[in-house]
């Protein structure tokens, strides 16, 4: 477990950051290393075995939380432990919030930060999820430049994203949203607490001042190559009052979008029944949150 | 046995262990804090597949990888060395520390690279070119038992290493007088002992003296002698340093293997050699996991509960390189009835190899996946009649006035109160609180069980069952030893011969010496003796040290004193029968104003011969060796009937959880233990001893496993794939203690290093299924995973759907 040769560059600006990475050559293979809560582990193992190392850690200005019009925007190196205990992720995302509590553990979350999460594109990491549910934008730059991705799109394959190897992801904004009363509800399973969920769901809902639903978000992750929004179930949750039987029903439609896998800790099978049994209860959480 | 009572000065008071002070301020000294100069470093090329041919290994370019110094493979190695020592009659299954023309699991050490440092013996390791011919892998556990399985040892002839069957007491009589019988099959998952440090071992040959030192984390019996034996060196050639702090062990700390590759490359290469197992070493190739069982058992009771006899069959596998481990279906003889009052039961005990990582002891030998098994079994009992768990194991538990109790496999059980225990522990649980605890949880929709185990954990390692076996396994000795001296300064100084991993070794022996010389502990100096300087030892396995290196240091301190006692008695002109002793002063019974105190007599005693009584030999030095109390040394009889371990620890569980029935997790909330080691010794130990075997022992149950797919592939080399429980998986522990003394030992003391090991397992299976039964289901296979449970569920309620 000592990690294979390699060079390694701390850059102290995002534009140097980004030129050590084109100025690689085409047969190098590039990492960004931010918290390195997972990516050094598996160099360790030799799992991963960049020949260059470029460190984001000392760069200025790439942590920190802003909320500004709707919007709270999160630099790329801010701690997962800062984003959680963040008064405006807290208030304005209260669903990220929640989620960042499942995120290993508080030691790793210390270390960890939201943009590697979000670049490794674990299929069952709770911010990917969140990032798919709330529809956030991710922004990388280049030498050539900065470009805005969707998350939906943005998580391609199990630990493929949107980003090249010679990007650097800066900031992920996360929309608020404002209209109605807003309840979130998150749950995973896990074998142990602080592991890779098997599942996780997560919801938001809006709903208006006579409890109808407006608005609905709903995202699954550990069952397909990427997290997942249901769609179909927001469809038809949406206008309803989200009653028991109708979440119920809604459900149904997560078969439809779900490619579980099995793995040494569970069937697809279970994964497809735990999808529904977790987003079913996510949703309530979120409905009753709203109603309180 | 003591005529002390309870009136102790030291034992069994709460002191802090005095090992603590090093490991909480950093400064333990491991196998990986010892360095010595020109040291080298040794990376392993493991085999990717499950079982291949060899058809050959380059290394040329790894021997030219910057800072190489040696590549050895396994021909190279087997023709220097003899094989590794097998526990059983296996002439044909040769075991060396590489894999020799055929590797037998993924994992395998094919090749071992030494370089100047690791980072540089790794890059090399990936140059070690190897052309391997993929075969099919032997996995799945019954399979192994068909002549057609692929052959793992193909000289052996077939997967089946050992095939006995054992007979006690009248089992067809009982089975027909009982009117049920009931048969199950209970299935304990491939875990083991995991410890935070990995094995490490630094060798050092010195040509001039003929001296292999050997600095080990190394909890082994017969460890120089089985290093003496693979190279062919003299045991008195080898000199292993016992005062190597092992990082966590119970049993797992075996590295013969690695050991033999840093020795050999250490005398070949005239450097020092280590090899310290990354975690991937570790858990894939360090031949370190544990037992891996599918028993299948009846068992014949009758209508009020009293259950009769069983017959068992356990099938074992042991992996690709059996070494000790099979001898862990031997063990498990010492209590196979657990605390029952069985009058027969058929034992039919088989060892299956594999393409898997070989086996070693761990935590109890054996007796933990069979105290499972029971324990399994009389909770069926109890679900089949109709009849409370609780009340079940009342009307069968031994009662205390029966002991000595002599169960069918010749063992006699030497003391204890199983009602008593099992009594303090409900009440300790609360029990009936918890009932409607549980009762009101599933009213509200919850799966909730409340878990029970009452169990036996043998101690004193008296392993004659080796022989039932391996018949040419004719060892009958099993002694540690105690070398005790006080200076002319009055201080003392006790010395051991073995490591320690964890147990508490030096707070043992400073405590019973203290205790019997009324001496604070804490000025008592311990040491380990490196393996020149002192007798062998059986090392610190089967819950033995407080017992018998308890008992022989009770025995050097006891020497000391009789004869301070007797110098005492010549100074003071008296006979000594009226000399007392107390806390540091010899006086004449009844006029304390003539009194000798500690000092001068250690004073006299190693300055003033003229003062000694005639025919004393000068100075204060005494040492103790210790068969293990109680065993009769013989072999067993005709009958395969014999006496093993003296001292039977007993344990009551108490566990309460809850069941997410849409996810089938598991939430242990509550825990209660009530455990009978006898005389406690540390209070701190005994409980450290409980609790940490109570994780260990969840981790079991719902956690851990060294999984492989059906090709034989290997799925758990890290911690994300093996699962062992962090302190959110592990409730507070209540625990209680009660002291039945032993009357074998020196203090009544009995084991407890197997702690809540031997018990959790089956308690936290007892729960889950305690909460799965409203539900009609019965889980028997460890560990329980989250999905088998939930699949379980979704089973029986997609059935009532229907």
């Amino acid at each position: 477990m000592k990690a294979a040769e390699f060079d390694y560059i701390r850059a102290d600006s995002v534009a140097a950051a980004c030129e050590a990475l084109a100025a690689a050559g085409p047969g190098e293979e590039r990492k960004i290393v931010a918290g390195g809560q997972t990516l050094v582990p598996l160099m360790a193992m030799r799992l991963a075995r960049p020949s260059l190392l470029v460190d984001i850690d000392g760069i200025p200005g790439l942590a920190g939380i802003d909320s500004v019009d709707g919007v709270v925007a999160i630099g790329a190196m801010t701690r997962q432990r800062a984003a959680e205990l963040s008064p405006a992720v807290r208030s304005e995302l209260p669903l990220l919030a929640k989620a960042l509590r499942f995120v290993g553990h508080p030691q790793t979350r210390n270390r960890g930060t939201v943009g590697g999460s979000l670049v490794h594109g674990d299929p069952a990491a709770e911010i990917p999820l969140v990032a798919v549910a709330l529809d956030a934008a991710l922004e990388a730059e280049s030498t050539g430049g900065r470009r805005v991705c969707p998350a939906d799109g943005f998580f391609e394959t199990p630990m493929v994203t949107a980003v090249a190897p010679d990007e650097c992801l800066v900031e992920a904004r996360f929309p608020v949203w404002n209209a109605g009363r807003i309840g979130t509800g998150f749950r995973e399973v896990a074998s142990r607490q602080g592991d890779f969920a098997i599942v996780a769901a997560a919801a938001q809902v809006a709903l208006d001042g006579d409890g109808t639903c407006t608005r609905v978000a709903a995202a699954l992750g550990g069952v397909a190559p990427r997290p997942v929004r249901i769609a179909a179930l927001e469809d038809a949750l949406t206008g309803t009052r989200l009653e028991d039987r109708a979440i119920d029903a809604a459900l149904a439609s997560v078969e439809a979008v779900i490619e579980p896998d099995d793995d040494l800790h569970a069937t697809a099978a279970y994964r497809g029944r735990v999808a529904k049994v977790l987003l079913g209860r996510a949703i309530r959480e979120a409905r009753d949150e709203a109603l309180a | 046995m003591s005529d002390r009572g309870a009136n102790y000065r030291y034992v069994s008071r709460k002191r802090r262990a005095r090992e603590d002070r090093r490991f909480i301020a950093g400064k333990g000294r491991f196998a990986a804090d010892i360095a010595v100069p020109g040291m080298k470093h040794v990376a392993l090329v493991a085999s990717p597949h499950p079982r291949a041919r060899i058809r050959s290994i380059d290394a040329s370019r790894a021997l030219e990888s910057p800072g190489v110094h040696s590549v050895l493979t396994g021909d190279e190695l087997s023709a220097e060395t003899a094989p590794l020592f097998n526990g059983l009659d296996i002439p044909n299954v040769k075991w060396f520390p590489l894999a020799v023309g055929m590797t037998r699991y993924a994992g395998e050490w094919v090749a071992a690279v030494v370089a100047d440092s690791r980072y540089l013996a790794e890059d090399a390791a990936e140059l070690v070119e190897v052309d391997y011919k993929p075969l099919p892998a032997a996995v799945e556990i019954e399979s192994l038992l068909d002549s057609d399985s692929p052959p793992v040892h193909p000289e052996h002839g077939s997967n089946v290493l050992v095939r006995k069957n054992f007979e006690w007491g009248p089992v067809e009589e009982d089975f027909a007088r009982s009117e049920h019988t009931l048969a199950y099959r209970a299935r304990w998952g491939r875990s083991s002992t995991v410890p935070i440090e990995t094995f490490g071992v630094l060798s050092r040959w010195d040509p001039i003296r003929e001296i292999l030192d050997v600095w080990a984390s190394i909890q082994m019996p017969n460890y120089q002698e089985q290093i003496a034996n693979a190279l062919g060196i003299p045991t008195n050639a080898i000199r292993v340093y016992n005062d190597v702090d092992v990082g966590g062990s119970y049993g797992v700390k075996r590295g013969i293997k690695h050991t033999v590759i840093t020795a050999y490359l250490a005398r070949k290469l005239g450097m020092p050699v280590r090899l310290i197992e990354d975690r991937l070493d570790n858990m894939s190739g360090g031949d370190a996991h544990g037992p891996d069982r599918l028993f299948d058992v009846t068992l014949a009771f009758d209508g009020d509960g009293t259950i009769r006899s069983m017959k068992l069959r356990a099938i074992d596998d042991v992996g690709a390189y059996p070494g000790r481990g099979p001898l862990q279906l031997g063990k498990p003889i010492t209590a196979l009835v657990g605390p029952y009052r069985l009058s027969s039961v058929a034992y039919e005990a088989i060892s299956v190899t594999s393409n898997k990582t070989g086996q070693v002891p761990v935590r109890g030998f054996g007796q933990s996946p069979t105290n499972f098994m029971i324990e399994t079994g009389v909770d069926l009992v109890a679900r089949r009649l109709g009849i409370d768990r609780m009340e079940l194991r009342r009307r069968n538990l031994i009662e205390s006035h029966e002991f000595p109790w002599r169960i069918p496999t010749g063992t006699e059980y030497d003391s204890g109160d199983y009602r008593a225990v099992l009594d303090k522990t409900l009440d300790l649980a609360d029990y009936d609180s918890l009932v409607a605890r549980r009762d009101a949880a599933r009213a509200a929709g919850k799966l909730a069980g409340i878990g029970i185990a009452t169990c036996l954990e043998p101690g004193g390692g008296n392993n004659i069952f080796e022989q039932l076996l391996n018949e040419k396994l004719e060892i009958t000795t099993f002694v540690e030893s105690c070398l005790m001296r006080v200076d002319m300064h009055g201080n003392v100084t006790a010395v051991m011969s073995t490591t320690t991993s964890g147990q508490g070794h030096e707070t043992l022996i400073a405590t019973i010496a203290g205790e019997e010389l009324e001496r604070d502990p804490d000025s008592i100096r311990v040491t380990h003796a490196d393996s020149l300087e002192a007798l062998p030892t059986r090392s610190p396995v089967a819950s033995r040290m407080a017992i018998v290196l308890g008992s022989a240091t009770s025995e050097a301190a006891r020497k000391i004193r009789s004869k301070m006692i007797k110098i005492a008695a010549h100074n003071l002109g008296v006979g000594e029968d009226r000399v007392e002793y107390q806390t540091g002063t010899f006086f004449v019974r009844g006029e304390p104003a003539r009194k000798l105190e500690w000092n001068e007599i250690a004073g006299i005693a190693h300055r003033q011969f003229h003062r000694l009584p005639p025919g004393t030999d000068p100075c204060l030095q005494e040492f103790s060796v210790l068969q293990v109390p109680g065993a009769s040394g013989q072999l067993p009889n005709e009958k395969k009937e014999i006496q093993l371990y003296p001292c039977f620890s007993f344990q009551a569980h108490i566990p309460y959880v809850e069941i997410d029935p849409g996810t089938g997790k598991v939430e242990v909330l509550d825990y209660a233990i009530g455990h009978d080691c006898g005389t406690v010794i540390n209070p701190d130990i005994v409980r450290g001893m409980i609790v940490g075997g109570l994780a260990h022992g969840i981790g079991a149950a719902l956690y851990e496993k060294f999984a492989y797919d059906e090709d034989g592939q290997f799925l758990a080399g890290s911690f994300v794939d093996y699962l062992l429980p962090s302190s959110h998986e592990i409730p507070m522990v209540k625990d209680v203690e009660h002291c039945t003394p032993s009357p074998k030992t020196s203090l009544g003391q009995k084991g407890s290093g197997e702690g809540g090991y031997l018990g959790a397992p089956a308690a936290i299976a007892s729960a889950v299924n305690d909460a799965l039964a409203p539900l009609d289901i019965s889980l028997a296979e460890l560990p329980m995973r989250l999905c088998d449970i939930e699949a379980a569920i979704h089973e029986k309620r997609t059935e009532r759907t229907e």
